[in-house]
C-alpha cells in the first residue's frame, strides 16, 4: 500500500512537467495570440512589440524561458501579471478561500443529497417517490448550472426584492450570515446539479447489490429492513460511489468558474478566466499546474480509498 | 472473409424480410406508447435537429437566417420591448427579436453537437470496438490519451485551448470533438472487451471467420445500442458545453445569435424584464433535457436484458 502510494506520488512532478512543457509551448506558438499584441493595440509597431517582449522575457527561446519560469515556481516565486504587476502568489492566497468554500460545500452537499436519495429511491423502487426522484435527477443533468444560478438570484429579487450579497469575499469568521448568504446559492446549485449523476448511479448499484444472494440471505436470516440496506447493501456500494465522487470533484472545479463569475466573487477561477482572455500567461501556467496538481492527487486519494473499502482489493 | 461469408448472413436476410411494415409499425407504436416520455423527447429533438440542419444550411449557403426578422438587425426604436404579438418572446437590449436569435442559436449548438457526433463520437467508437477487440498499442495510445484528458476539468481544458488558440467556434469544435473522440472509444473499448468473449463471437472464429467478419458482422451490430445511447448524450453534452462557454463570454464573439450569449447579455436586464433571460434558459434546457430522456428511453428498449418484454 505504501509502496503504491509512494509509486504513484513519485509519477506525479514527471506528469506535470508534462503538463507545464505542453501548455508552455501551445501558449507560445501561435503568434497571433502574442499577449505583447494584445498590450501593445493593433496598432503597435514591430518595435513596440519587441520592447514588450523583452520586458516580459518572450523574446528568449522557448527553453529558456522554461527553465527561467520553473526554477522561479520551484522556489516559490510565481512572478507578476504582465498587466497590473501584482504578485501572483498573494494573489492565489487572497482567491483561494472563496474557491475552496465553494468546491467544498457543493461537493459535500452533492454526495449527501445524491447518496441519500440515491438509496431512497432504489429501496422505493416503482414508487411515486422513486419516480419522482429520477424525474429531478434527469432536470438536474440537464438544466444548465448557469441558467439554476441566475433564476436563483432572479426569481428572489422579483418575490421578495431581495438581493444575495454580489462580489468580494466574506470570510465566515468575521461574518457568518453575509457569507451564508453569499455562499449557498452557488453551493446549492453545483450541489444539486452534481447530485444528479451521484443519484442516478447509487440508485443502479443498490438496485444490484439488492438483488444478490447475500442480501436475500440477510433479509432471509431476518434481520430488519434497515439493517440490511445500510449494512449489507450500502457498504457494497461505495466502490463505484467514490469513483463518482472522484469525477465529480474536477466538475466542481469547473462549475466554481461559472459560480463565481455570476456571484463576482474573487476566486481563483474567475482569476483564471481573465487570465485567458488577458493572455496572461504565467499565471495560465500556473493556475493549470494547480489545477493539475490537485485532480491527480483527488484521484490518488479514489484509488487508495478502494483499499480501506473493499478489503479485497489490495495495492502492491 | 471468404470462410465467413458463407456461414452467417442467411440469419439477418432471413429475419428482415419476415417483419411486414404494418407489423413493424404496430411494433413501434406499442413501443411508443409505453414510453410516452421517450415520444416527447424524440419530438423535441427531432424539431431542434431540422431547426438547427434548417440554419445550418440557409446561414452557409444563402447566408441568410430562417426566421421572422434579421436576429443582429438592431432596431433603436424597438428595444426591451415584452412579449408581444409583434414579437412572440420580446426583444432585447438592442431590439433584436428574440424568437428570430432563438431560432437562429439553434444553428451553433446543432453544429457543435453535429461535429462532436460525426467527427468525435463516432470515429471514437469504432477506434473504442477496434481497440478493445485487438488490443494491441492502438489501444494503450487511447487508454492513456482518454485518461490524461479526462484528467482534467473540461472547462479548463477550453481554457487553456483558447488561450493557445485563440476564442471561436474553431476551438470550441476542436475540444469538443476530443473530449467525444475520447469518451467515445473508452466507453466502447469497455463493452468491446466483453464482447469480444462471448459464446457466439467464439462460435463464429470457431467456424473460422476472418477478424473483419466478425467485427462488422457480430461486435458492431451488438454494441450498436451503447453507440446509439451515447450519440443522444454526446449531443447533450455538447449543448451544454457549447452554451456554458459562450455564457461566459469565451465562444462565439458577441451578437452572434447563440443561447449561450443571449442569457448572458440579459442577465443586465433580467430583473425588469426576465423573459430575456428565460427563454434562452428554456431552450437550452429543453434540448438537453430531449436528448437525455431520448437516450434514457433508448437505452430501457436497446437493452438486451429487457428486449424480450417488448417483442
Amino acid at each position: 500500500m505504501w509502496r503504491y502510494t509512494l509509486r504513484r506520488l513519485a509519477f506525479l512532478p514527471l506528469v506535470l512537467v508534462l503538463v507545464s512543457l505542453i501548455t508552455f509551448i501551445l501558449l507560445r506558438v501561435l503568434p497571433q495570440q502574442d499577449p505583447a499584441i494584445l498590450m501593445a493595440g493593433q496598432n503597435a509597431t514591430p518595435e513596440q512589440v519587441a520592447a514588450i517582449h523583452a520586458e516580459l522575457g518572450l523574446d528568449k527561446p522557448i527553453a529558456t524561458q522554461y527553465f527561467d519560469w520553473m526554477g522561479h515556481v520551484l522556489r516559490g516565486d510565481l512572478g507578476k501579471t504582465y498587466y497590473s504587476k501584482r504578485d501572483i502568489l498573494d494573489e492565489v492566497k487572497h482567491r483561494f478561500p472563496a474557491s475552496a468554500e465553494i468546491i467544498l460545500l457543493s461537493l459535500t452537499l452533492s454526495v449527501v443529497v445524491g447518496v441519500t436519495f440515491g438509496v431512497i429511491s432504489a429501496t422505493m423502487r416503482n414508487t411515486g417517490i422513486d419516480y419522482g426522484v429520477r424525474l429531478l435527477a434527469v432536470f438536474g443533468q440537464s438544466i444548465p448550472e448557469f441558467f439554476l444560478l441566475v433564476l436563483l438570484i432572479l426569481i428572489p429579487s422579483i418575490v421578495w426584492n431581495y438581493a444575495a450579497p454580489v462580489g468580494g469575499y466574506v470570510s465566515p469568521i468575521d461574518d457568518l450570515w453575509r457569507n451564508i448568504r453569499m455562499f449557498a446559492p452557488p453551493s446549492l446549485v453545483l450541489g444539486i446539479g452534481g447530485s444528479a449523476g451521484i443519484m442516478r448511479l447509487q440508485r443502479t448499484t443498490m438496485l444490484e447489490v439488492l438483488r444478490s444472494d447475500y442480501v436475500r440471505t440477510a433479509r432471509a436470516k431476518g434481520l430488519a429492513s434497515r439493517s440490511v440496506v445500510m449494512t449489507h447493501a450500502f457498504r457494497n456500494t461505495l466502490a463505484p460511489l467514490v469513483t463518482v465522487v472522484g469525477a465529480s470533484f474536477t466538475t466542481v472545479f469547473a462549475g466554481s468558474v461559472i459560480a463565481e463569475r455570476i456571484m463576482s466573487l474573487n476566486g481563483l477561477g474567475v482569476f483564471f478566466l481573465q487570465s485567458v482572455l488577458q493572455r496572461d500567461f504565467p499565471v495560465v501556467q500556473f493556475l493549470v499546474l494547480y489545477t493539475a496538481t490537485v485532480v491527480i492527487l483527488a484521484n490518488l486519494i479514489v484509488d487508495l480509498s478502494y483499499a480501506f473499502i473493499d478489503p479485497r482489493v489490495k495495492y502492491r | 472473409m471468404a470462410t465467413g461469408a458463407v456461414t452467417a448472413p442467411v440469419a439477418a436476410a432471413e429475419w428482415e424480410p419476415t417483419l411486414e411494415p404494418r407489423r413493424r409499425l404496430a411494433g413501434w407504436g406499442r413501443v411508443a406508447r409505453k414510453n410516452p416520455v421517450g415520444v416527447i423527447a424524440a419530438i423535441i429533438v427531432v424539431a431542434f435537429v431540422t431547426l438547427g440542419a434548417v440554419e445550418v444550411i440557409s446561414q452557409s449557403a444563402f447566408g441568410t437566417v430562417v426566421a421572422p426578422e434579421n436576429p443582429r438587425e438592431i432596431h433603436a426604436s424597438v428595444q426591451l420591448q415584452g412579449p408581444s404579438l409583434a414579437h412572440p418572446l420580446g426583444t432585447n437590449q438592442r431590439g433584436n427579436d428574440m424568437l428570430s436569435r432563438i431560432m437562429a442559436g439553434a444553428r451553433v449548438s446543432f453544429l457543435i453537437g453535429a461535429m462532436a457526433l460525426v467527427i468525435g463520437f463516432l470515429p471514437g467508437a469504432l477506434l473504442g470496438v477496434i481497440s478493445g477487440y485487438y488490443q494491441r498499442w492502438i489501444d494503450y495510445v487511447i487508454q492513456r490519451g482518454g485518461e490524461a484528458w479526462a484528467a482534467f476539468p473540461v472547462l479548463f481544458l477550453y481554457l487553456a485551448f483558447i488561450t493557445a488558440l485563440g476564442q471561436g467556434l474553431k476551438t470550441i469544435a476542436i475540444v469538443i470533438v476530443i473530449s467525444s473522440l475520447f469518451g467515445g472509444s473508452r466507453v466502447l473499448r469497455a463493452t468491446a472487451l466483453i464482447t469480444k468473449h462471448s459464446d457466439y463471437i467464439e462460435a463464429s472464429r470457431s467456424l473460422g471467420a476472418s477478424d473483419s467478419w466478425i467485427l462488422t458482422r457480430h461486435l458492431i451490430p451488438n454494441v450498436m445500442p451503447i453507440i446509439i445511447v451515447g450519440a443522444s448524450s454526446v449531443f447533450a453534452v455538447s449543448v451544454l458545453a457549447e452554451s456554458a462557454l459562450s455564457f461566459l463570454g469565451l465562444g462565439l464573439e458577441p451578437g452572434t445569435p447563440s443561447w449561450g450569449i443571449d442569457l448572458s447579455e440579459g442577465q443586465s436586464n433580467m430583473r425588469l424584464h426576465p423573459y430575456l433571460v428565460l427563454f434562452p434558459g428554456m431552450a437550452i434546457s429543453l434540448v438537453v433535457l430531449g436528448f437525455n430522456l431520448l437516450g434514457d428511453t433508448l437505452r430501457d428498449i436497446l437493452d438486451p436484458r429487457l428486449r424480450g418484454s417488448l417483442r
